[in-house]
């Protein structure tokens, strides 16, 4: 073959390269390896000729086919979404949170006022203690039970997607039906849970009116309701874990016990960091559980931040009040998380 | 080429959805005050809560009438559940699509007015009635340093209702109906230990319900010559001897004589009082004078009486005021149907299904019951009790333009009906806290 001949093979198989894979290549070859391309075009260039009003419709075609031009459109409705009704009003929020405004009248403007008497305000520091009682007990509990539905689950008996959707079907519930049945339940007169404890002669309290039994009643609940949830991920996380150590462990002779605690519970740590972090978050944000089940409870024993947020915002009409409340909300969840991350970062098994 | 003609065409497709999208989104706006369409007649929105189906029925029928009468005014009527009725129309109001005429708690009457949203009806109002017309509660009510931002649509109190035939059955005289010779407290909880049957550990019937709740105790205090506030309602007075003995002898008909039942333990199963009342698991039911409208539909003889006294027989009497939003497009023919609203006849119309009690002097004279008396549905001795509803101080609730308080007065009494927390403490406290709030309110 001569040099011309091999030359036009080689411009005949480049573009049969790029006709083959379609426009994208030309993307990537943007990123990487732009000289080698802009040589090659240049060899080829005799054969295609550029004029000027072409240039701006081969620059609007080339922007339809790049990638990033996709992204941007595809995800600009749920960016305008965004925008408009997450980002903005947590930033009009925070700006709320140093007036007072009781959505009729004109703002007034209190600097750090609301802060102030919201560190003063005894009812806060009472939602912020049941808030903090929630979080404490619901979350141990609530991946404990979890992992251990999740271990269970996993070790492939018969029915398993049975038992996967039936633990599910709480999480997908409404919470109303939830709330109604469980009051039901905790019916201190006619609910099945006195009749269970009577029979072993234990006279159960009245459950949701006693300002010492309501929150653990709702915890109860809570926890019932979104274990499915965690289980199913700690499910995917076991899944993941290589059959191969396990082998290897039963080689070695160790007992279920040592396997779980050396194997599984490591392996896990990235799925437990996950669930940990994101029932954090979840407990201190709860509230329809509480709303639906007790409405605040006994003498506020069940009342939570996000509830009182709510009564201050719509029943009491002090908007300002209430943002102010749901910052500091936000700044201790994000510095409990913070330390969790910070915390993952120094425990790293590997 | 065939494939980039059809990825256009999918992308084409792909942004008409996208689209399509927004628009729904910009369609679903709400129309705010009601509008004049071609042939001139005026929408009006209407608002209420809806306390019971018949009530929403109720009112209904009452518009039909109204736009018969006023074949250029077209009202739409929207019930709202109670709970969240203050926050929604909150809301409605702020964000300027608020209905032209709406119910207005009377706990909330001086709240939204302090935020001027409602229209003045001062000037219509003269033109038409009269305040003196007006029983003496509602008339203070519906008046705000002299003025009339809305009418009052009624009277409402609390009351004694009973179970004839469990009187009956204990062989137990019924409450006297004449106000002058009310039971005093102690015959009541006689009577009520009288009512109260057990069998073997567990009791099967209990005396009375409807106590623990501070609207019904409110009438009370009054009774034992208290008052939770004082004249001018910028302090609260709980820690006072006869407020306080009013909730202790409410908390001894639970604790120490065993008369009445938890409150939560029957309405957590879904039971509502007036369901207690007819199914025999209460003898006696202290509630709002509405639930008469109820209980008179459920097929058992029931009674009603004045409150047990504790010194004089006194009760509180409020009312939701019908009221105009002041931003309305149609002022005067939102006048027209408030005006209707508190007509003597749509008035009557409701008294005489037991929801409402009249808030005029001139129909609690005796020409005046025979208007809205109804055999069917008032208990036999109803018409000696008229006058308990109109002799009724006005509910100091409607005077406080801070809903904290209440909220406050719940989760304190919550603590002296379920925690034990004696009744001292617990006055002290809510006085305490009442005040801070009622001196902010006054800012």
């Amino acid at each position: 073959m001569t040099n011309v001949q091999m030359l036009n093979c080689k411009i005949k198989g480049i573009k049969k390269f790029e006709i083959a894979l379609g426009p994208f290549p030309r993307a990537f070859q943007i990123r990487g390896g732009e000289m080698k391309s802009q040589k090659l075009l240049s060899e080829a260039a005799p054969l295609v000729k550029k004029s000027e009003p072409e240039t701006r419709k081969k620059f609007l075609k080339n922007l339809f086919y790049k990638e990033y031009t996709w992204a941007i459109v595809l995800l600009l409705p749920n960016l305008i979404g965004f925008l408009l009704f997450t980002l903005w009003p947590v930033l009009a929020s925070f700006l709320l949170s140093f007036t007072e405004w009781d959505l009729l009248q004109p703002m007034k403007f209190v600097g750090i006022q609301n802060y102030i008497n919201l560190f003063q305000d005894e009812i806060f520091i009472k939602v912020f203690g049941n808030t903090l009682y929630f979080t404490i007990v619901s979350v141990p509990i609530g991946i404990v039970i979890s992992l251990l539905l999740a271990v269970a689950l996993n070790q492939g008996l018969r029915g398993i997607k049975f038992y996967r959707a039936a633990y599910f079907l709480p999480v997908i519930s409404s919470m109303v039906a939830v709330a109604v049945i469980w009051q039901w339940i905790y019916n201190p007169e006619y609910g099945v849970l006195n009749y269970f404890l009577s029979v072993f002669g234990i006279e159960g309290p009245s459950w949701l009116t006693s300002t010492k039994w309501a929150m653990p009643a709702v915890i109860v609940t809570s926890i019932w309701k979104n274990v499915g949830f965690n289980m199913l991920i700690f499910l995917a996380g076991l899944q993941a874990i290589p059959e191969s150590y396990y082998e290897a462990a039963d080689i070695d002779g160790a007992t279920w016990l040592k396997k779980f605690r050396h194997i599984t519970i490591p392996l896990l740590s990235p799925t437990t960091f996950f669930v940990s972090v994101m029932s954090v978050i979840g407990s201190f944000q709860v509230f329809d559980s509480v709303f639906l089940m007790t409405q605040g409870g006994p003498a506020r024993s069940t009342s939570v931040m996000v509830h009182y947020i709510y009564e201050n915002a719509f029943q009491f009409f002090k908007m300002g009040y209430a943002s102010a409340m749901s910052y500091v909300l936000f700044f201790i969840i994000a510095i409990i998380t913070l330390i969790q991350f910070w915390r993952q970062k120094k425990s790293q098994i590997y | 080429m065939g494939g980039h003609s059809l990825k256009k065409l999918n992308i084409i497709l792909a942004l008409l959805l996208i689209f399509t999208v927004f628009l729904s989104a910009c369609n679903a706006g709400n129309q705010t005050t009601g509008e004049t369409d071609d042939s001139n007649i005026v929408t009006l929105k209407f608002m209420g809560w809806e306390a019971s189906p018949l009530e929403t029925k109720a009112v209904k029928v009452g518009l039909e009438k109204f736009m018969k009468e006023n074949p250029d005014i077209k009202v739409e009527y929207t019930p709202v559940p109670q709970t969240q009725y203050s926050s929604k129309l909150l809301t409605m109001l702020a964000g300027d699509a608020a209905p032209d005429v709406f119910f207005l708690g009377a706990e909330d009457y001086r709240t939204f007015q302090k935020k001027n949203v409602l229209l003045d009806l001062t000037a219509y109002f003269e033109n038409e009635y009269s305040i003196d017309d007006f029983i003496p509660s509602s008339a203070n009510i519906m008046q705000i340093d002299g003025k009339i931002f809305g009418v009052s649509s009624c009277t409402v109190s609390p009351v004694l209702f009973y179970n004839k035939d469990l009187f009956d059955k204990a062989g137990v005289p019924y409450p006297p109906s004449n106000p002058e010779k009310a039971w005093t407290w102690e015959q009541f909880v006689e009577a009520a230990k009288q009512l109260t049957k057990k069998d073997g550990d567990k009791v099967t019937q209990y005396g009375v319900f409807g106590l623990e709740n501070n609207y019904m105790t409110t009438a009370e205090y009054f009774s034992n010559g208290g008052s939770p506030y004082n004249n001018d309602f910028t302090k609260s007075t709980f820690n006072t001897p006869e407020v306080k003995e009013v909730l202790q002898a409410v908390l001894d008909l639970r604790v120490k004589e065993g008369v009445a039942p938890e409150a939560s333990v029957l309405e957590k199963i879904g039971m509502r009082p007036t369901q207690m009342l007819q199914t025999g698991k209460v003898a006696m039911l202290v509630d709002g004078s509405w639930a008469l409208q109820e209980l008179a539909s459920m097929n058992f003889p029931v009674g009603a009486a004045p409150l047990p006294k504790f010194k004089e027989s006194v009760t509180h009497g409020q009312a939701h005021v019908h009221a105009a939003s002041a931003k309305t497009k149609h002022p005067e023919e939102a006048w027209k149907l408030i005006s209707f609203l508190s007509s003597e006849e749509y008035q009557t119309q409701l008294v005489k299904e037991g929801l409402w009690m009249p808030n005029r002097q001139s129909l609690y004279t005796d020409e005046g019951i025979k208007k809205w008396y109804n055999e069917d549905v008032h208990p036999e001795g109803f018409k000696e009790m008229a006058t308990f509803f109109r002799d009724a101080k006005p509910n100091p609730n409607a005077f406080l333009s801070n809903n904290k308080v209440s909220s406050i007065i719940t989760e304190e009494l919550d603590k002296f009906y379920y925690d034990g927390v004696s009744i001292d403490r617990v006055a002290e406290r809510i006085d305490k806290r009442s005040n801070v709030e009622l001196q902010n309110q006054r800012d």
